[in-house]
């Protein structure tokens, strides 16, 4: 069977420091206010008052089955590695149109304010290319992220996934079949979003499939009109703050 | 990948990543392009080890180093004291290192003291000022008219050596504004400061510590791995919902400043209904009998009155603790800077783990190993005939500990210039102008200083204060003494430090300064050596260390983990364990902790607490860019029930004021604080212009008020009753 990189996490296990997230930002450079991860927690509030537990959920880009982010991606930059299931962005081919942004149900992605990019968590490539785990992984302190092939049943994922009850977080009308998975209560499962697919050119998809899709990305045509889309939304997103980074994360994420 | 050249102000270029600022040091050039716009590593990256100091756990971390930049920091998964983890601070080193408000050269102060206006001058001036300034006072005030204040840094062991060389008691460490009530209190329960062996224990009672937020190795991460893997119980004791609250089997919200009264009622049920170790108590420990009688009168029910614990809960914490004892404890902790009594609550704690029977058993509090490091090149101090007989904060606590001095009566003695005046001062990688309780008065024994020099890699609050600001080298660039290292039954160990990168601008470690002040002082001869000759000292006795550490980055010397005291006595007067101790009443002191009410804040106030969180180290870290984002500012945490009293909404500037002084910060509107208690970051409210955390927050020792631990002399600052209103 391919390998099938993925992660499987413990939600109960997360301690909330922002470990995975700083280690994150430099191992990947991820530029000022943007996040290629995160950690999500339930109703603080509710919690203090009611004496109620509070759970911390680590995450980052789900690697889906059925990205959705592939399939709004106008150019074919965004696409779904063979070797191992990685959704990857080809910086070359990527426009920056911000398609598969709203096409994210998880808002995994965010558009690289210098680069013009989208750009998004990799399971750090680069790392991986050297031998070294995902920087999220390898300096978690209580080792809440575990990662690995979940098609090999031996992998420290896999036999979690196997030997273990695992549910994932996705919004019922987009389920791209995550690869990310949440051993027992994954703390907040209600965020994520209806995936918004550009309906024209989903449209043209279906009626033309990768054919067309390679079509466009030959011609070039679909590049223009696209980049017109880019030089009309500018550097609206410039500044660090909300823009379209992670939701969680930026300044309004803390909780001391 | 674009082939743009951004121009980028002085502080915006780490947004560019890291390889840039290598470009910037060497040449100035502040143009460049993003090195390394894919992100993540460039293949064929060098590997190596050095040792955090992002914070005080000396975490053990390897270097990703490519064209001599530092591209990541990564955790050493053999160093088992952090469990192989690196936290967001130390992840965030990077960018102490790559700082663009990094301190670059030697600084002359040219306005007014805290004004902020220095010239740059060279080394050479710098260095024969220094000295200059420090013998003139020698000779006019003697040398002990010279403070030395060094943090918790591997090379501080020079400026000590300093110090001593150059004749001053006058030496303190950052200690007594954080932990030492605690250590006094176990040191004379026990005779030494245990280590909890939180991994193996099955009843943690957590009380004034905050595990999972304020990060300490190896405990953080074990406390995870006993809750989830282990089937241990964690009860929360703290004013707050923390996160260590909100992940506990069970909190309760204990009023301040009655955590005595808990203790004391732990034992009452522990002795009354007989669920001590009993066979343990009787064999070792001291003043059993003298304790049945004094915790008589503390019932459960009179200590609900006092923590508004319900008494049943109070009652069923101490049969549950007995049940699985010894694997069972009450968490030492660690900053316990709280209260004027702080040293006997602590001594409360102590002896509730003494009648649990946990001293050096499995799941208890453990013992110090050895592992063998010594102490390096001996230093043969002179003499100096004309010093005064004491140290300037002497024979006001009754057991301070000498060797770390009290800050607060360092501070009140130069504030009086009694017993003998106090000139000059020569602070290390420390910053008591934001972590001493009431700043005012800090900046006063700066204003009775004839000369005050700072060291340290960012300007700090403390530096700003100074006359002469020296920049130090950061932990990536230097080259440090060995130091040992013991956490739980993970480890007894050594790690030591050496560069990964070359160092930057005109940065020097410290122990060139001291050494080159050395020599003009005429005190040459004791540093004649070098770093390496005094590090092969200390491992004189470790001949497989030097290989251990070159190809692990830490060295184990393997030793008994459990039962170290069998047939050994403990450090007390009585050599056993003294629930009573002889000391104290030979001293005037309660033997027994005897409960007196602490006052409560009045009507309309509310009790100030102050602690951390995993982002802060108190106040070295939080002027890091990457750390910035994720922690921006600190806001004052109140309840709805008096936020809405006093009109305050959530996210409104409100204005905290104490005798000690006034600042203005965001309210944060929550339950997660009892409605008595309001409570702040540290580390925020900087003075220094110069730090990127500047116009955030508020600052804790602008508002604290400086109280002290009349037995240890550590600084009291949970004593502060404040007063908000909408700013």
């Amino acid at each position: 069977m391919a390998v099938k990189l993925g992660m499987v996490i413990d939600a109960a296990s997360c301690i909330d420091c922002k470990g995975c997230q700083a280690a994150c930002k430099v191992a990947n450079q991820v530029p000022d206010g943007f996040w290629r991860n995160w950690i999500k927690r339930g109703d603080e509030e509710k919690a203090a008052l009611d004496r109620l537990g509070l759970r911390f959920q680590p995450g980052n880009c789900m690697q889906c089955d059925k990205p959705t982010c592939v399939a709004a991606c106008p150019t074919g930059a965004t696409y779904k590695e063979a070797k191992d299931g990685v959704v990857r962005i080809d910086r070359e081919l990527c426009i920056g149109c911000g398609q598969c942004i709203a096409a994210c149900p998880y808002d995994a992605r965010y558009r690289h304010p210098q680069l013009r990019v989208a750009d998004k968590c990799d399971f750090c490539a680069e790392r991986r290319a050297a031998g070294l785990q995902p920087a999220c992984v390898d300096t978690c302190p209580t080792k809440a992220r575990v990662f690995g092939d979940l098609n090999d049943p031996d992998s420290p994922a896999g036999r979690l996934l196997r030997t273990k009850a695992s549910v994932q977080v996705v919004n019922q009308k987009s389920n791209t079949d995550p690869n990310l998975y949440y051993l027992g209560d994954p703390g907040p499962a209600d965020w994520p979003v209806q995936a918004k697919m550009p309906t024209p050119w989903q449209f043209w998809k279906s009626l033309g499939g990768p054919a067309l899709e390679a079509l466009v990305g030959l011609t070039g045509l679909g590049v223009i009109a696209m980049y017109g889309r880019q030089l009309i939304l500018g550097d609206r997103d410039q500044p660090p703050d909300h823009a379209s980074g992670q939701p969680e994360g930026g300044d309004h994420d803390q909780r001391a | 990948m674009t082939s743009k050249q951004f121009v980028v102000s002085r502080r915006g270029f780490l947004k560019l990543g890291v390889a840039t600022a290598a470009a910037a040091a060497a040449g100035g050039a502040l143009t460049a392009r993003p090195a390394s716009a894919k992100g993540g590593l460039k293949p064929g990256f060098e590997s190596k080890f050095t040792v955090c100091d992002m914070c005080f756990n000396k975490c053990s971390a390897i270097a990703r180093v490519s064209d001599g930049v530092v591209q990541k920091l990564d955790p050493n998964p053999k160093f088992l004291k952090s469990r192989g983890m690196l936290c967001a601070k130390g992840n965030a080193g990077i960018h102490q290192l790559y700082d663009p408000n990094r301190l670059k050269h030697p600084l002359l102060r040219v306005g007014e003291r805290g004004e902020g206006k220095f010239k740059r001058i060279s080394w050479q001036e710098a260095l024969d000022l220094a000295a200059a300034k420090m013998g003139a006072i020698a000779k006019e005030h003697t040398r002990c008219g010279m403070l030395f204040m060094a943090g918790a840094d591997m090379q501080s062991t020079f400026v000590h050596r300093f110090a001593e060389a150059f004749g001053s008691y006058n030496v303190i460490s950052h200690e007594s504004n954080c932990l030492l009530s605690n250590n006094r209190a176990f040191l004379d329960t026990f005779g030494e400061v245990p280590i909890p062996d939180v991994l193996n224990s099955k009843y943690i009672l957590m009380v004034g510590a905050n595990r999972f937020e304020s990060l300490v190795t190896p405990d953080s991460i074990d406390l995870m791995t006993a809750l989830r893997q282990h089937g241990c119980k964690l009860v929360v004791l703290d004013p707050r919902y923390t996160k260590t609250a909100a992940l506990a089997n069970e909190h309760h919200a204990i009023r301040p400043a009655t955590d005595l009264a808990l203790m004391l009622a732990l034992m009452h049920v522990l002795i009354g209904e007989e669920l001590y170790d009993q066979r343990f108590v009787a064999e070792k420990t001291y003043g059993l009998e003298q304790l049945r009688d004094h915790v008589r009168p503390y019932s459960p029910e009179w200590a609900e009155g006092e923590t508004q614990i319900p008494a049943e809960a109070i009652r069923r914490m101490a049969r549950e603790m007995a049940a699985v004892a010894p694997a069972a404890m009450v968490y030492p902790g660690r900053r316990s800077s709280d209260y004027a009594n702080s040293t006997q609550i602590r001594r409360g704690f102590a002896m509730v783990n003494a009648l649990l029977g946990n001293w050096d058993r499995p799941g208890g509090l453990t013992a110090a190993r050895v592992v063998g490091l010594k102490g390096g090149i001996p230093l043969e101090a002179p003499f100096y005939e004309d010093n005064p007989p004491e140290r300037v904060d002497s024979g006001q606590a009754r057991l301070m500990f000498e060797e770390e001095g009290s800050f607060k009566l360092t501070r009140d003695a130069v504030l009086k210039g009694e017993p003998y005046p106090i000139k000059g001062f020569f602070a290390y990688h420390v910053n008591p102008m934001q972590t001493g309780a009431n700043r005012q008065k800090t900046i006063a024994m700066f204003n009775k200083m004839d000369f005050v020099m700072v060291m340290d890699v960012a300007m700090t609050d403390t530096a700003w204060m100074a006359d002469l600001v020296l920049p130090s080298q950061t932990y990536l660039e230097r080259l440090d003494p060995a130091s040992a290292q013991q956490g739980s039954s993970a480890c007894a160990c050594v790690v030591q430090r050496d560069p990964v990168v070359p160092a930057m601008f005109e940065a020097q470690p410290v122990f060139w300064v001291v050494k080159e002040l050395a020599k003009r002082l005429e005190l040459g001869e004791h540093f004649d050596f070098t770093v390496e000759e005094f590090r092969a000292a200390q491992l004189a006795d470790l001949p497989d260390a030097p290989k251990a550490l070159a190809e692990d980055g830490v060295y184990y010397n393997p030793s008994r983990l459990y039962g170290v005291y069998e047939g050994k006595i403990y450090k007390t007067k009585s050599h056993k364990i003294e629930l009573f101790n002889q000391r104290y009443a030979e001293a005037g002191l309660d033997p027994m902790p005897v409960y007196t009410p602490l006052a409560q804040p009045p009507a309309g106030q509310f009790r100030l607490v102050v602690g951390r969180n995993a982002l802060i180290t108190q106040s070295s870290s939080t002027s890091n860019s990457l750390l910035l984002q994720m922690q921006p500012d600190n806001d004052l945490w109140i309840h709805p029930e008096p936020a809405a009293k006093l009109g305050i909404k959530a996210g409104q500037k409100v204005a905290v004021s104490s005798p000690a002084g006034r600042q203005v910060l965001t309210a944060r509107v929550t339950h997660e604080t009892r409605p008595d208690t309001v409570y702040m970051h540290t580390g925020f409210g900087v003075m220094s212009k110069e730090l990127a955390a500047f116009g955030r927050g508020g600052c804790i020792a602008a508002v604290l008020v400086d109280a002290v631990d009349e037995i240890s002399g550590n600084m009291a600052m949970h004593e502060t009753f404040v007063q908000v209103a909408a700013a």
